[in-house]
């Protein structure tokens, strides 16, 4: 089980997540409402995997996964974003994100592929 | 023709019969003894180790067929490459997303997609996919990077082993938008035409990502009668179904005798 960072500009989104998550038994360290945000939050908090918003004002996801690989390369970042922007894998897989998953998902996938990151 | 051993449903019973197929039809022995030309066939159903073909020109000829996997895989080939329905050939990915989450593997494959009554095949030399009309919840014409390049893809979302799954095909230009056409057409009665007020979203949204009742509820900050409401509505616009019926129940005054008594310690 695992220390986790939910990063996304929706509160809903954000309290979705915790509650899959948390059904999972992993352990939610913080939350972060922009890429600004998460970066400090990451900073601060040395969480074994970030789940990312892509879309997000201020610093969007794909910048802030950017500057957690600087400080963090070992850092595991899950990109989560839209359907229709699956274009964006490529950018952040390249950006070094380890896995993704697009809105609207469904709890047992996503519990799937953070114990797929986290064991990895 | 190359006659295999099967079963077939005749008179309400599965018979042991010996089917032969052959290049531009199949034959069916006795006590069938019939000949079905893959052109006749109007529809194609899978089930655990059967399919059943419906074929004529009002679909009044249904044949029930059980055999092994192999077989059927030969059988099901012949006749989505031939039957009489709307089908191309095209690349396509089946899965591409599972439940949100992206298949890492998955791979476009060089194939036929063929739209019969009842589900949409895709058959290529390695795998055989059919999505139940039924089950289709979204068709969407969009581009997706392919090779360093934006190409237009039709893509069909779809319940798959209580999950939502996400499948691409990819075909020129020209013949594309006849196939979304098509699919829209084919998916018509799935479409949604109601407007749904924003929390109501939210629910089905939730119930999508599998919360139950009671987590939605807190998660919503919505009494169990609020959500009972919006339920209702839901069940109303066709967007959800019953699953199960569960109980509130409070205890009689034997209940609480009962809770009671249990509690005593065994010594008083």
């Amino acid at each position: 089980m695992g220390r986790i960072l939910i990063v996304d500009d929706t509160m809903f989104m954000r309290t979705l997540l915790k509650n899959i998550l948390f059904s999972g038994g992993h352990d939610i360290v913080g939350e972060a409402a922009d890429g600004a945000e998460a970066v400090a939050r990451y900073q601060e908090l040395r969480p074994d995997l970030v789940t990312m918003d892509v879309v997000m004002p201020k610093v969007n996801g794909i910048e802030a996964l950017k500057a957690i690989k600087a400080a963090d390369p070992a850092a595991k970042v899950i990109m989560c974003t839209a359907v229709g922007q699956e274009q964006m894998v490529k950018l952040a897989v390249k950006s070094g994100a380890r896995g993704y998953i697009v809105k609207p998902f469904q709890a047992p996938k996503v519990l799937e592929e953070v114990k797929n990151v986290l064991s990895a | 023709m190359k006659s295999v051993p099967v079963k077939v449903e005749h008179g309400g019973k599965w018979v042991p019969t010996t089917l032969g197929i052959g290049e531009d039809r199949i034959r069916i022995d006795a006590p069938l003894d019939c000949e079905i030309p893959y052109k006749s066939v109007v529809d194609l159903e899978e089930k655990k180790n059967q399919v059943v073909i419906t074929a004529g020109a009002e679909g009044e000829l249904v044949y029930r067929i059980a055999s092994v996997e192999k077989v059927l895989s030969v059988l099901k080939k012949f006749i989505i490459i031939q039957c009489s329905a709307y089908r191309l050939n095209a690349f396509f990915m089946s899965p591409a997303v599972r439940g949100g989450v992206l298949v890492q593997d998955a791979k476009w494959e060089k194939g036929a997609i063929a739209v019969l009554k009842t589900g949409i095949w895709f058959v290529s030399q390695e795998s055989q996919v059919c999505i139940p009309i039924e089950d289709v919840a979204g068709i969407e014409l969009t581009s997706r990077e392919i090779q360093e390049k934006n190409l237009d893809v039709v893509k069909i979302d779809h319940l798959g082993e209580n999950e939502v799954v996400t499948s691409f095909v990819l075909c020129p230009m020209t013949t594309l938008q006849v196939l979304y056409n098509f699919l829209r057409e084919a998916t018509h009665d799935s479409e949604v035409s109601e407007e749904i007020d924003p929390l109501t979203g939210q629910v089905a949204m939730l119930v999508y990502s599998g919360m139950d009742s009671s987590a939605i509820e807190n998660m919503l900050k919505l009494s169990h009668k609020d959500l009972d409401a919006i339920y209702e509505r839901l069940l109303g616009t066709g967007l959800a179904e019953v699953l199960h019926v569960r109980k509130e129940v409070q205890l009689t005054a034997k209940g609480v005798r009962y809770i009671s008594n249990a509690m005593k310690s065994p010594t008083n």
